[in-house]
């Protein structure tokens, strides 16, 4: 499928119009907003993965810590894909071949199925119930998994 | 007078060996800026955990106490990371740096987050043994947590605008931005 005449079609939209127009919006609403729930979505993949891996907080049930690390997830996530497509509408074309973008695109992908496909799932019952090295290594893959979509985030715009 | 003093440095810093090495290198430069970004995720993601718990809004359940202490050793490797290689991309690009608006902004906000940093700390250990399994820490507490939020909003926004040169020295810039953003005559 040739996906070329839809970021040509974004950059023509209301968000690829302020985006391109007004740098300041696009620094500010875009990319700093971007980068604080980039913080927030950190904080909760570490929060929740270190404490699977009882490296922090080992005096409280990794169960309460999951969950709660997991709303600020959610939360962090949608931010982080809003203020994504408004920085990508504004650079549509450039994102379309730039291969750091794709690279993040696919990382994300991997990292939302990963979390509600498989480590959502596995952790909703008692942690007790579990392989600890299953533990672990999700706990291990998620770090990657969400260290990678913000470097190659970083790398875009150091390409192309 | 300070200004002066600020442009003559950046100019001797700028000179040097490594400044010239890290900014020429592609990879280098960029990876420690890569690092840079990945590092706030791990202290601002501790420290906004920390800051929501005060505010009641994340692990509501859990000792604020027991959060604070767990999660400020990972915050301040972070932190620690975050330090140096901000003080490596300033070495690189010294002369540019030191003259834009935000990154001065920047340095402001960090020096007033230090302060209530210590502020917080000092409350919290007075006071968190009456409170700290409620949901909720005191107004006090819930308002430096908020306020460090805010000031480190600021200082991820002021350093993400570091990169665009609307206010530099070179532009038609008015008398107290030049000053502020440390412009001299030439």
């Amino acid at each position: 499928m040739e996906l070329l005449p839809f970021f040509e079609w974004a950059e023509t939209t209301f968000l690829g119009y302020i985006g391109k127009t007004y740098g300041g919006v696009y620094a500010t609403f875009g990319q700093s907003l971007h980068l604080m729930a980039l913080a927030v979505l950190g904080g909760s993949v570490l929060v929740a993965d270190l404490r699977l891996l009882n490296v922090i907080m080992k005096d409280v049930p990794s169960e309460i810590v999951t969950e709660q690390a997991h709303k600020w997830f959610r939360i962090a996530l949608v931010v982080i894909i809003c203020t994504g497509i408004f920085m990508a509408a504004a650079v549509a074309q450039r994102m379309y071949h730039n291969d750091f973008f794709w690279a993040k695109m696919s990382a994300l992908l991997v990292g939302i199925i990963f979390v509600f496909a498989i480590k959502r799932p596995l952790l909703k019952g008692s942690h007790a119930d579990l392989n600890p090295i299953v533990i672990k290594m999700v706990a291990c893959a998620s770090i990657l998994v969400w260290f990678s979509v913000a470097a190659t985030g970083r790398w875009i715009g150091f390409s192309g | 007078m300070i200004n002066e003093m600020l442009v003559q440095f950046a100019e001797w810093l700028y000179a040097t060996g490594g400044s010239r090495a890290i900014e020429e290198s592609f990879y280098l430069y960029n990876w420690i800026e890569t690092t840079h970004v990945l590092t706030i995720m791990v202290c601002l993601g501790m420290l906004a955990f920390i800051d929501l718990r005060m505010l009641g809004y994340a692990l509501p359940n859990v000792s604020a106490s027991t959060i604070a202490d767990r999660l400020n050793v990972p915050m301040m490797i972070g932190f620690a990371i975050m330090f140096v290689t901000g003080l490596l991309l300033f070495y690189a690009k010294p002369t540019y740096t030191n003259q834009s608006i935000w990154f001065r902004i920047k340095m402001v906000l960090l020096v007033v987050a230090f302060f209530n940093a210590i502020r917080f700390h000092r409350h919290m250990k007075a006071s968190a043994s009456t409170w700290c399994n409620e949901p909720r820490a005191p107004f006090n507490l819930r308002v430096s947590a908020a306020l460090s939020l805010g000031l480190w909003a600021g200082v991820v926004t002021t350093g993400r605008l570091i990169a665009y040169d609307w206010y530099h020295c070179y532009r038609d810039l008015p008398g107290w931005l030049s000053a502020a953003a440390g412009c001299v005559a030439e």
